[in-house]
C-alpha cells in the first residue's frame, strides 16, 4: 500500500515546484490512500520542508566534490540539479557517489546546450576525480620495481584511474573564484593515490596513455607497448626508452606495484599518519 | 550474536565527524566514552577514512548507526548495501547496529533523508520483521531510533508510542531513544512532550541520542544537529534516563560543528545530566520491593 504513498512523496520533493493549485493533480498521478492524500492536502507546507532537507543535504555533498564547477555554472548547475532530481534522482546510497550520478545524467544534456561552455562536463569530472580516486581499493606502500617480464601483465595499485578530456582543465586555477577558461587541449591524466593518501595526477602523452590503458586491462608490457606504437604509428624501439622511464616513474610513486601475480603485492594494514587531501563532510 | 564485549560503549559518546578526526588520533585521550560513525561515510571505499577509523577504533569503543537502510520503505532492503553493511560491521566489530524508523527511498531513488513512516500497525510489522532479518543478517544485535516528523502521512492508526510499542512486541531488537526527536515533534506538532515520553517503550532502550535543534522564521523547529543541546531536550533526556537505566548516550553534531574541545565540555555537561538521572534510577529500583510490598500490605 505505501508504494503510493511513496511515489508522491518522491515527486513532491524530487519533483518541480509545485503550485498550491496543482497539489491535486499531483496526488492524483498516485495510488494513494484516502487518508494519506487527506495527510498530504492538510499540509502540504509542512511535506515541502522535506524538498528543502533533500536539497540541502545533496548541494553540500556537490560542493565539496565539484566547487569550481558550480561557481563558474551558476544557475546553469541550478537547472541540471533540478532536473537531475526530477528526471532520475539518486540511486546510490553513498552521498559521495550522487556526483558521478548527476554528471553521468548531465553529460548529453552540457553537450547538447551551447549555454554549457564546452568545457565545463571535463572541468566537473576532473573535480569528482579527486573523491573517486580518493576512496578506491587499498593502502598501498611503495616498492622498489624488480625485474620486470615482458611476456606478463603488471599490476598497478587499485587507486589508479586514467582519465581524457578535450581541455586542459587540470591547469586551472583551483580558486573558485577563478574564471579563466582552460585551453582546448587533448589532455590524458593518470590519477593515483599515493602512500600519503594524496590524490596526484601525471599528465601522459597520447601514447603512454594508451599504452598504459592497455597494461590496467591486463596485456602483457610486450603487447601493450606494440599496440600502442601501432596505433600512433611508432616504432617500439623508439618509445622503449620513455616506456622505461614512465614504468619506473610509476612505481617510484607507488603506483605500479610490480609483475601481477606476485606475492605480498598489497601493502599491510594502513598505520599512516599522514591524512589525505580529501575532507568530506560527516553526515548525520 | 558477536559481539566484542571489550568493546562496548557506555557513558556518554560522540558522533565522529570528520572536522575533528585528526585530534580524535593525534591527540590526547578524550573525556569522551565512545564514538558512532555511519557505516555509509567508510563502506565501499579504501583510502584515508576507512584506515583512519581503524586507529580511532583502537582507542576508542565504536558503534555505528546507519542513515540509508531505509526500513520502512514499501520495497525490502536493497540486498547489495546489505551485503556492503554486513561486511563493514564486521571490520568494526560493533557491539549493534541501528537505523531509522523511516524510509530513506522511494523505489530505485534515494532521498538521503528521512521520512517518516505512517503510525499503521501494517508499517510496525514490516518494519518490525525487516528488523529481525537485519539481526540476523549481520549477526549482531540491531535497534531502531525514533525520527523527527514534519508531517505525518497519515492514516494515523496509532499514537508514536502504541506504534513503537507494535513494533518491540514483534521484535528483539533495541529501541534508539532520540530525545532531541520526541521533543522537536512536540514542539512542532503541539503535544506535551513529557506526556508521551510516558507512552514510549523507554524498557527497550539500548543508546539514546540528544542533539541540538533551530527555530526557523516560521516557527517550525528543524532537528538539525547545528547547535548545543538545548535546556528543555537535557531536562527530558534526564526523565527518560530514570526510565531506561544505564544506557549509552550520544551527542550528535553534524552542521556548525565547533571546536572538539567544545564539544567535549558539552558532553560532559550530557554526563553530568546522565549521572544525576542514573542515581535517581538506581534509587528508585533500589526502594522498589519496598514499595510493591507496602502496596501489598
Amino acid at each position: 500500500m505505501q508504494a503510493g504513498l511513496e511515489s508522491a512523496l518522491a515527486e513532491l520533493v524530487l519533483g518541480p515546484p509545485v503550485e498550491p493549485q496543482e497539489l491535486g493533480a499531483l496526488l492524483s498521478r498516485h495510488a494513494l490512500e484516502p487518508a494519506e492524500r487527506a495527510a498530504i492536502e492538510a499540509a502540504p507546507e509542512r511535506f515541502l520542508v522535506y524538498r528543502k532537507l533533500v536539497r540541502n543535504t545533496l548541494r553540500n555533498a556537490l560542493a565539496l566534490a565539484i566547487p569550481r564547477t558550480m561557481a563558474r555554472l551558476g544557475p546553469l548547475f541550478d537547472q541540471t540539479f533540478e532536473r537531475f532530481l526530477a528526471e532520475r534522482g539518486p540511486r546510490t546510497h553513498y552521498l559521495r557517489d550522487v556526483t558521478t550520478e548527476l554528471l553521468d545524467f548531465a553529460a548529453p544534456l552540457w553537450a547538447a546546450d551551447p549555454r554549457f561552455p564546452a568545457w565545463a562536463h571535463d572541468l566537473a569530472r576532473h573535480e569528482a576525480l579527486e573523491i573517486v580516486v580518493a576512496s578506491l581499493g587499498e593502502a598501498v606502500v611503495p616498492r622498489e620495481l624488480g625485474p620486470l617480464d615482458a611476456e606478463r601483465p603488471l599490476a598497478f595499485i587499485e587507486a589508479v584511474r586514467i582519465v581524457r578530456y578535450a581541455f586542459a582543465v587540470h591547469r586551472l586555477p583551483a580558486s573558485e573564484d577563478d574564471r579563466s577558461e582552460p585551453v582546448r587541449e587533448p589532455t590524458a591524466l593518470f590519477a593515483y593515490r599515493d602512500a600519503e593518501h594524496d590524490v596526484r595526477y601525471l599528465e601522459l602523452t597520447p601514447l603512454a596513455a594508451d599504452f598504459v590503458e592497455r597494461l590496467l586491462a591486463g596485456e602483457s608490457m610486450k603487447t601493450a607497448l606494440l599496440g600502442a606504437c601501432a596505433a600512433f604509428g611508432t616504432e617500439p624501439a623508439a618509445a622503449l626508452p620513455g616506456t622505461a622511464a614512465l614504468l619506473s616513474d610509476l612505481s617510484l610513486r607507488g603506483a605500479l606495484l610490480g609483475q601481477a601475480g606476485a606475492e605480498s603485492l598489497r601493502a599491510p594494514a594502513e598505520t599512516s599518519d599522514h591524512r589525505g587531501t580529501l575532507r568530506e563532510k560527516g553526515h548525520p | 550474536m558477536k559481539e566484542d564485549r571489550r568493546a562496548l560503549p557506555n557513558g556518554v559518546g560522540l558522533g565522529l565527524r570528520w572536522e575533528f578526526l585528526e585530534e580524535v588520533l593525534d591527540g590526547p585521550p578524550l573525556a569522551v566514552d565512545f564514538f558512532e560513525v555511519s557505516p555509509e561515510n567508510y563502506m565501499r571505499r579504501g583510502g584515508y577514512y576507512p584506515a583512519a577509523l581503524e586507529r580511532v577504533r583502537a582507542r576508542y569503543p565504536i558503534v555505528t548507526h546507519g542513515l540509508t537502510l531505509s526500513l520502512g520503505a514499501h520495497a525490502p532492503p536493497d540486498a547489495e548495501y546489505l551485503a556492503e553493511l554486513t561486511t563493514e560491521v564486521e571490520r568494526l566489530r560493533t557491539p549493534w547496529h541501528s537505523d531509522h524508523l523511516a524510509f530513506t527511498s522511494a523505489g530505485a531513488r534515494a532521498f538521503h533523508e528521512l521520512l517518516p513512516l505512517p503510525f499503521t500497525r501494517d508499517a510496525a510489522r514490516r518494519v518490525a520483521d525487516r528488523l529481525e532479518a537485519l539481526a540476523e543478517t549481520l549477526g549482531r544485535p540491531v535497534a531502531v531510533e525514533n525520527v523527527t516528523y514534519y508531517a505525518l502521512p497519515g492514516p494515523t492508526e496509532l499514537s508514536e508510542g502504541d506504534f513503537l510499542g507494535e513494533l518491540f512486541e514483534r521484535t528483539r531488537a533495541g529501541l534508539l531513544f532520540d530525545v532531541n526527536n520526541v521533543y522537536v515533534n512536540a514542539q512542532n506538532h503541539g503535544f506535551d512532550a513529557e506526556h508521551a515520553l510516558a507512552s514510549f517503550p523507554l524498557e527497550r532502550a539500548v543508546e539514546v541520542h540528544v542533539a541540538g535543534h533551530t527555530h526557523t522564521a516560521s516557527g517550525l523547529i528543524l532537528d538539525t544537529h547545528g547547535a548545543p543541546v538545548a535546556g528543555p531536550v537535557l531536562a527530558l533526556l534526564g526523565q527518560a534516563l530514570e526510565r531506561t537505566g544505564r544506557v549509552p548516550v550520544l551527542l550528535e553534531r553534524d552542521n556548525d560543528v565547533p571546536p572538539l574541545a567544545e564539544l567535549v565540555a558539552e558532553v560532559g555537561t550530557i554526563r553530568a545530566v546522565c549521572e544525576h538521572a542514573w542515581q535517581a534510577s538506581s534509587r528508585a529500583a533500589a526502594t522498589r520491593p519496598v514499595e510493591a510490598h507496602a502496596s501489598r500490605a
